[in-house]
Parts: structure tokens; sequence; C-alpha cells
């Protein structure tokens, strides 16, 4: 419960003067402070991510080992938890499902990258008549609990005859149908100055030239951010796929997991546990790269919002 | 080159705020118009109702034998130079010059050897290959120029392209500009330029006529030496000169030919021609003097104005004597050499206008009656 | 600009405006005609008028059942959730070297937390035998029977929310940063201690963000799908039978579709009350420095 600015308490000090018993005071208690902080993120920081230490370790065990202690290092390693997972009980190995993910999640990325931009810049630098109540939906849509569109939309899907197929994942994205995404690139948009587009103008440029080839440029970190984003929550996907997606063979990998723990034996941990971590990796190998995306466009969408 | 035609040209908001008031401006071809007014005048939005980038709500603009109300910014024959420069960030300076160039699919030969003279010309060959963040103001601001020459426009736009420089960059600049329009007319392709700007020195030394506005109106268009010598109102005594023209409330009686002033509870006679040059007769009355046409005389002299010096600033070269003559402050300046014979605060001085520069200005039009 | 067509901006909104309606807002209005109708996917809806809400009211034991279990769901993860998002985010807003390394520990739940893998770690770590019971066995306690009983299923679910809070952690740390720090200085040249920092100064100038984040946590709360269903299925004995389990159930694997919609906009009530509840004591309690209002 403190403010973020404290005393530095070598400050108050002329080099070369011997310190009083206050900036000594001072001083210990900052080290004091910044210990006692340290100590209680590190403590409880470990006990957070050790379910995620320990998912790694013990998918590298035996069966046997994984039941017999609560530590996370494997005393034998093995990678049979691995070899047998991929292969599956199903006619299809690990491989064919993440196929599966990379085909939902290629155009939905792509296609949520381009629409939410072009409907961000719309909103963001035109005036139409009912821009206000469209741009009220955009806000409404945010907020809104997609239970209710849920059942609709799959009738809606099953009378186009797009059930068991991918469309169904994709499609809505691709047309700005995350309002999440159309709304943190108009934030990221009222703060870039008109100027250069102004100028764009003046050099000649219509409208798309100037969005192509000045605004994408200096948007680009916010249209990285939704792309991290959309790969993420794509990746976790789960209920859109166990709605639409009845083929086995087209299963994605959210659906494959599920699957894996109704047909594996109850004591075949271990290969789920190294499926679940090879389902895991995509998702934890971009965000370490790319961290510094989420973090930005998370805060401006939440602070600036 | 083109002429530039505004006719009744208005400009009202979404909000029913009325901007631009029907102007009616003509800058002739090869001509450097000066807008210039203090903050809130229009000036900026009338810049930009020109280049296109706002609607024009009322009246029509011209750009040689086209009305362009209803054209693109980019098809208007207009380059502009943005205060805060608007360079392309994320390209290279001398992508940042070509880019409109690009953008019409003109040759690869043409563009670099457009790129290549327009880099001499403004002296940044060597930025070239730099992006704008690593540019200082003055470099970031001679590719905003460069970006606008490249075009041949008809007309250039000058939107307060100095206020970001300091002091000494801006008188440097000042000079580049205008020798660069010097430099076009001597070459036969002479500049249409509309320069805006807020302040009167960058006006009067850099324009060949000045359109001075307030509030959305025009409140004359002249070449400085006429704005300096003939100000049509007030408000452009006022604003043209520095220090500021003294106008003070005062009541113009005619005794028959000669004309009697009346400030406060002082009454002088002015004579050296003023009576010539007045278009009214008597009646309430703003006496304009400038600081500089006020003569300085021993107390008691005749036919003075009583003042009280409230401060005296000394800049070297002259002086500046505040004073309080009524309850009105008044300006005298005084040359600097005479420090010692000026008396202190609070000390009392007698003042005479000089009457061949007096102007008088109606106290309800504010319009000059003393033009003749 | 000068010489756009002022439909410009249309060409642009274009697709959105085509997906809100295909997508958004008809579904929208035909679940709400639906929970008025009988409808198995066979043959055509069948208008019943409000027979699905009296019975879902008044002869529906399971829906009572599952209506309470979110409630209680919701108002135990909910504040649990914010409340460490803002302790931890107070704890890390100092100057310490290491804060993007924490920041980034945190994080790292929530974002893997919605998957199914994560669920599935869940089921084993809970499990009779798992993790969680071995730990507790260190420290020579019985070993609690996670799934079997009532009781306690529920809260597994609920921990493995609260687990994820550093989506929330990260904005209000985001918050608590784009305080100027003048203002401490200020108060503190005028006496105040730690405590009155953070409740008359840190406290009020992040009540947007409690706010933004308080709709946004509830509002996914009131769905949480995954967890229940990859864990728990539901049991035992519907302790953990959250609505959206029950809305599925009885539309993808009964087919009563009418119904489900029924339960859908019942739930989609709920969360619009306290939605607006939310909003209008905001008025109470928020307070935004330099409302900027489009």
């Amino acid at each position: 419960m403190t403010a973020s600015f404290d005393l530095n308490p070598r400050r108050l000090v002329e080099p070369g003067e011997p310190a009083t018993a206050m900036e000594i005071k001072l001083r210990r208690r900052s080290r004091l402070s910044s210990g006692i902080r340290y100590g209680v993120l590190l403590v409880f920081g470990l006990i957070m991510l050790y379910p995620l230490i320990w998912l790694i370790g013990a998918s590298f065990k035996t069966n046997a080992e994984i039941f017999a202690s609560p530590s996370f290092w494997p005393e034998n390693p093995t990678l049979s938890g691995y070899i047998k997972g991929w292969e599956t009980s199903t006619p299809y190995t690990f491989g064919r499902f993440f196929w599966n993910t990379f085909l939902i999640i290629t155009p939905k990325v792509i296609g949520t990258a381009i629409s939410c931009t072009l409907v961000a810049y719309g909103f963001a630098r035109f005036d139409f008549p009912g821009k206000k109540i469209l741009f009220a939906t955009v806000i409404a849509t945010l907020l809104l609990p997609n239970v209710v569109t849920r059942i609709p939309q799959y009738l809606l899907f099953r009378d186009i005859g797009w059930l068991d197929s991918f469309l169904p994942l994709w499609v809505p994205s691709a047309v700005a149908g995350d309002a999440f995404f159309v709304f943190m690139l108009i934030q990221f948009l009222r703060a870039i100055p008109r100027d250069m587009e102004e100028a764009a103008r003046v050099d000649g440029a219509n409208t798309l030239q100037t969005l192509v080839y000045i605004v994408v440029p200096l948007l680009m970190p916010a249209i990285i951010s939704v792309c991290l984003f959309q790969f993420m929550w794509t990746m976790n996907d789960f209920l859109g796929p166990l709605i639409y997606i009845s083929s086995v063979e087209k299963y994605p990998v959210s659906l494959a997991l599920k699957l894996s723990i109704d047909t594996t034996e109850a004591f075949d941990w271990n290969q789920i546990l190294a499926m679940s971590v090879l389902a895991l990796a995509p998702s934890l190998a971009v965000f370490f790269l790319a961290q510094k995306y989420f973090i930005e466009g998370i805060s401006t969408g939440g602070v600036k919002g | 080159m083109a002429e530039l035609q505004l006719k009744s040209v208005e400009k009202t908001y979404g909000s029913g705020f009325k901007a631009v008031h029907g102007i009616d401006l003509t800058v002739q071809e090869g001509e450097f118009m000066v807008l210039v007014g203090p903050s809130g005048c229009a000036k900026s939005t009338t810049l930009r109702m020109i280049a296109g980038l706002e609607t024009i709500t009322g009246g029509e603009i011209r750009i040689g034998d086209r009305i362009v109300n209803d054209i693109v910014p980019g098809k208007r024959g207009i380059a502009m130079v943005f205060q805060n420069y608007a360079l392309y960030p994320h390209m290279k300076v001398r992508n940042n010059l070509s880019f409109g160039l690009r953008l019409k699919g003109r040759p690869k030969p043409e563009i670099e050897s457009a790129t290549g003279d327009v880099s001499r010309v403004l002296e940044i060959e060597q930025l070239l290959e730099r992006l704008p963040k690593q540019l200082s103001g003055g470099q970031a601001q001679r590719v905003a120029v460069g970006r606008a020459l490249i075009k041949q426009p008809e007309v250039f736009l000058f939107d307060e392209p100095l206020s970001n420089l300091d002091a000494k960059l801006r008188a440097a600049m000042r000079v580049r500009i205008t020798d660069l329009h010097k430099k076009l007319k001597a070459e036969g392709r002479p500049a249409t330029v509309v320069y805006v700007t807020h302040d009167q020195v960058e006006a009067m030394t850099m324009g060949d006529r000045i359109c001075v506005m307030r509030e959305g109106h025009i409140m004359q268009v002249a070449d400085p030496t006429t704005l300096y010598e003939r100000p049509a109102n007030a408000f452009v005594a006022g604003f043209i000169g520095m220090p500021e023209m003294n106008l003070l409330d005062a009541l113009l009686i005619m005794e028959g030919e000669t004309p009697y002033l009346t400030v406060g509870e002082q009454t002088i006679r002015v004579d050296e021609g003023l009576s010539e040059r007045l278009t009214t007769g008597s009646g309430p009355v703003k006496l304009g003097i400038r600081p500089q046409h006020v003569e300085i005389l021993p107390e008691g002299t005749d036919n003075t104005l009583s003042g009280t010096v409230t401060n005296v600033e000394f800049l070297g070269h002259e002086i500046n004597l505040h004073l309080s003559v009524g309850a009105e402050a008044f300006v005298a300046v005084v040359p600097g050499d005479r420090l010692a014979s000026v008396p202190g605060r609070g000390k009392t001085v007698a003042l005479r206008p000089a009457g061949s520069r007096i102007h008088l200005f109606d106290r309800q039009t504010e319009q000059n009656i003393s033009l003749g | 600009m000068g010489g756009d067509s002022k439909y410009l901006g249309y060409l642009y909104v274009a697709p959105y405006v085509a997906g809100l309606l295909l997508f958004t807002a008809f579904p929208f209005a035909a679940s709400f005609y639906l929970s008025f109708t009988d409808y198995d996917l066979l043959s055509t809806p069948k208008w019943t008028g409000l027979d699905n809400y009296t019975k879902l009211f008044t002869r529906d034991r399971t829906f009572d059942r599952s209506l309470t279990v979110t409630l209680l769901y919701v108002f135990m993860t909910v504040p649990v959730k914010l409340a460490f998002a803002l302790l931890v985010a107070v704890i890390l807003n100092y100057r310490l070297k290491a804060i993007n390394f924490f920041r980034t520990a945190y994080y790292v739940p929530s974002i893997l937390g919605g998957s199914i893998a994560i669920a599935v770690l869940w089921r084993y770590i809970f499990a009779e035998a798992g993790l969680v019971n071995m730990i507790i066995g260190i420290f020579g306690l019985e070993p609690v029977n996670w799934f079997g009983d009532p009781s306690n299923a529920l809260i597994t679910i609920t921990l493995l929310r609260c687990w994820q809070f550093g989506s929330a952690m990260v904005i209000f740390l985001a918050a608590l940063q784009s305080v100027d720090k003048s203002l401490y200085e200020a108060a503190s040249i005028d006496g105040a201690n730690q405590w009155h920092l953070f409740r008359y100064i840190t406290l009020p100038l992040i009540t947007p963000v409690i706010f933004f984040n308080l709709i946004m946590q509830t509002v996914q709360a009131f769905q949480e799908f995954n967890g229940p269903y990859i864990i728990t299925q539901g049991g035992p004995l519907k302790s953990t039978y959250l609505l959206p389990l029950y809305i599925y159930d009885k539309a993808f694997k009964s087919f009563d579709m009418g119904y489900a919609s029924a339960i859908a906009w019942v739930l989609f009530a709920i969360i619009m009350v306290l939605t607006l509840i939310a909003f209008w004591s905001s008025k109470k309690w928020v307070y935004y420095a330099g409302d900027k209002r489009s």
C-alpha cells in the first residue's frame, strides 16, 4: 500500500558528509520495504507458477512417478508421454490436430487485422450520418454476453451449410466481428495526430492510399497486439469448435485434448500432460517473443478506454 | 503558378458556430500574401479551406481558372507546409520528398532528378538518407518546405511554419523562405504563396501584401507600408507596429477648420494638416499615435498633454517610457542616448503627438476618419 | 475534407455493419423470439408464449440449482480476483528492478488459463491422488475429496478463475503508474502517511479502471464454460453446473432450442441488470479526472 515514489536517502547526503541518523533510518526502511516486497512477490509468484512448472516436468515423467511425489523434477526423464500422446488413440496424430488449428487461426488472424483496421479507420477519421449510433453499437457489443447469440448463430450456420467446417469459427471475426479489437484500434488511432494524413492527402493520396502507406505503419504496434491477442484467444477457443465441428479429422487441438481425456486409459496421464504442454507451447512462445505488445495493448484498452 | 481567388467564403461548423464570415481576397500570381491575426481569427481555417482540408460551407475558391470547392486536396494544385512539419516518420527524407511523385507514378529518373534539385536548393542533400526523428527542427522544416517545392504547385500554403522554432532559427528561416520566393521569381517561376502567422514581425518582413484578420473577418489587405502608415481601422492600427500604437479615448471638437482633441480633462490643438485629412466632423473618437511619434517636452510647455511616468524600460538603442495619461496607459519611445534626461517614476512629463502622424478612429465603428 | 463524399466513411465500416446485422443483431432478435417457442430442429418452431419462462421459474429444480451455483461462483470469484489483482499491482508499483519479470510471471497464467490444457491440468492436480493433496499431505493434513464432495468442487473452479488475475493486474498496474507522482509529493508535504496516500489519492484516481475491470470480469464470469465442463462436468450433484453448461446441454444435447434460449435470456437479463446497477452506482464512486466523452 505504498505510493510509487520514495525518498531516496542517498540524495539527502552531500558526498563526503557522514550520514545522519535520519538518513540511515530512511535508507534502512527503504531497503526493508524493497526486501519485503521482493520476498512476497517471489513466494507468491512461485506458488502461482508451480502448476505450470510441475506440468512441464511431469510431462517427462512416467505415470507411476507422477503420482509418487509433488516434486516437478523427473527422476527418470522419458519422452514416452510425448511419443505415445502424439499418436493418440484415433487414426490421426496430434500433427493433424495442430494443422487444423492452424487452418482456423490463419484466416482468423489475418481477417481480423485487415477488417478491424479498416473499420477503426472509418470510425476514427470520418464523419458520416449515424456514426454516433453505430459507434454505440460497438460499445454495446463489447459488453454483450454472447451466450444470447450463440444458438441462433448455430442455426444460421446450419441453414447455410457451414456446420462441421471451420468457416463459422473465423468468418465473423473477418468482418470485424470482435468489437474489442475495433475499439482498441480506435483508441490507438485517436492518439495519432492527423497532420501526416493531411500531408498525404495534399500529396495526392486518396483515403485508401493514406491508410495503407501512412496510417498502417504508424498503427503497426497496435495491429500486432490485435493479432497476438486473437492468436491466443483462438488457441484457447473450445466452445466454438465444440459446437461446430463434429468430425474428428477436423478437430483442432482444444477438442483433441478433450478427446484424449475421454478415451485415454485413466493411468496414462503423462500422455495427456505431454500433449497439454504441446498445446500451450505456441501461446507461450508467442507471448514471450512479443511481451511488450501484449502489455501495451491491454493497458491501452483498459486504462485509456 | 496561378492566381488565387476567394469569393464570399464562409465556414460554419456543424454546431452552428460561424468561424469565417464571407471573406473576399485575391492573391495575384507570384504574390507572397500573409494572413495574420490573433488566435481565433480563423486564418488557419481559411488556409485549410484553400487546401481542401476543411470543407467550404459558403462562397467559392478559385485557383487559376478552376473552382476548387469540390476538388480533393491532392488535385487542387496546392502544396502545404505544416506547423508541425507532418513528415512521414517511417520514411527516409528522400522518400518523404518523393512520396507525391511516386503516388502519381512518375518515372524513376524524373523522381531522382527532382529530389536532387530540391535538396540542393534547400541544402538538405546530406540528410536524404535520414529518418525525420534524426533531424533538428530547422532541418525538418527545410524538408517540409522541400516536400512542397518538389510538387511545383500552383499555390504554396504555409501554416505557421516557424512557430515551433527558437527565435534565432526563426529569423534565419524567414530570410531563407523569402530568398527562395525571390529566387523562383528571378528564374521565371514565380510562386503564389499564402502564409499564415500570428507574428506581425514575420508578416511585415515577408509579405508583399498582408491580410489582417479578426474573428473570421478581413480587417484590411495592403502592403506593409500602407498598413503601417494608413491603417483602415483601430484594430489594424493596434496590431501592426511595435510597441503598439497608443489608442486613447478622446473627443474631437472642430472649431471652424481647427481640430481640438480633449483627452480626459486635457485639450490640445492639432495642426500640421490634420484637418485636411479628416473625413468627418466633431464627435467621440479614438486618438491613435505611435510611441515613436510623440515628442517629450519640458514640463509646462504650451499645447501638450500631461502624463505621469509609471515605468522606464531601457533597451539599449531606445527607451520605452510608460506613462499614465488621464487614466489610460501610454507608451512613448525615446532614443537610447537620452536616458539621462528621462524623468523617473512618478514624475510628470509634457507630451505632444506629431500632428502629421495622428490617426483618429470613429469610436463606434473604429474606422479611420483621418485618411484624407 | 473538401471533395470527399460524406458517405466515404460508410465504405470503411461496411464490413462491420454487414457482420453486425448478420451475426449479432439478427441472432440477438432471433434468440428472443425462440425463447417463446418450442423448437427441436426437426420441425418449425412452435409458438408457446410464456410457457418456457413459467416452467423455468416454477418447475425447474435444475435451473434453481444452476442459478444458485452461478451466482455463488460470480460473487466469489470477481471480488477475490480483483482484490488480488489490485493488491499485487500495488506491491509491484514500486521502483523494483525486476518489475517486468514479476509482471510477466503473474500474467502468464491468465493467457493460458482459459485453455483446455490448463483445465486438464486442474483435473489432475485436484484429483484424489493429485498434486494438491500430495502437498497437503506434506503438512500432515488429510487429503481433501475435491471432486466427489459437492461443497469442494466449486472451489476448484473458483481457484482456476482467480489464478488468472494477471490480466486485470496488468491493467491496474498501468493505471497506478499513470497517476501523477507530484500528487503524492504534495500530499506527503501536507502530512499524509502511506495509508492516506493510498486511500485518498491512489484509490479515487483509479476508480475508472476498477469500474472497467469490475464490469469486464463480471460479464466474463457469468459466461464461464471451459473450466466446469472439462474439470467437473458440472458435478458432483450439479454443484458446478453453471448456467452456460445448462444452456449448452439443453441446446446441443437435448436440442430443446426454445427452452435453452429462454435460459440464455434470463442469464442475459441478470448480467444486464447487474451491469446497469454498476453503471448507476458508478456516479457515486467513480471519479473521472478529465472527462473527454466524445
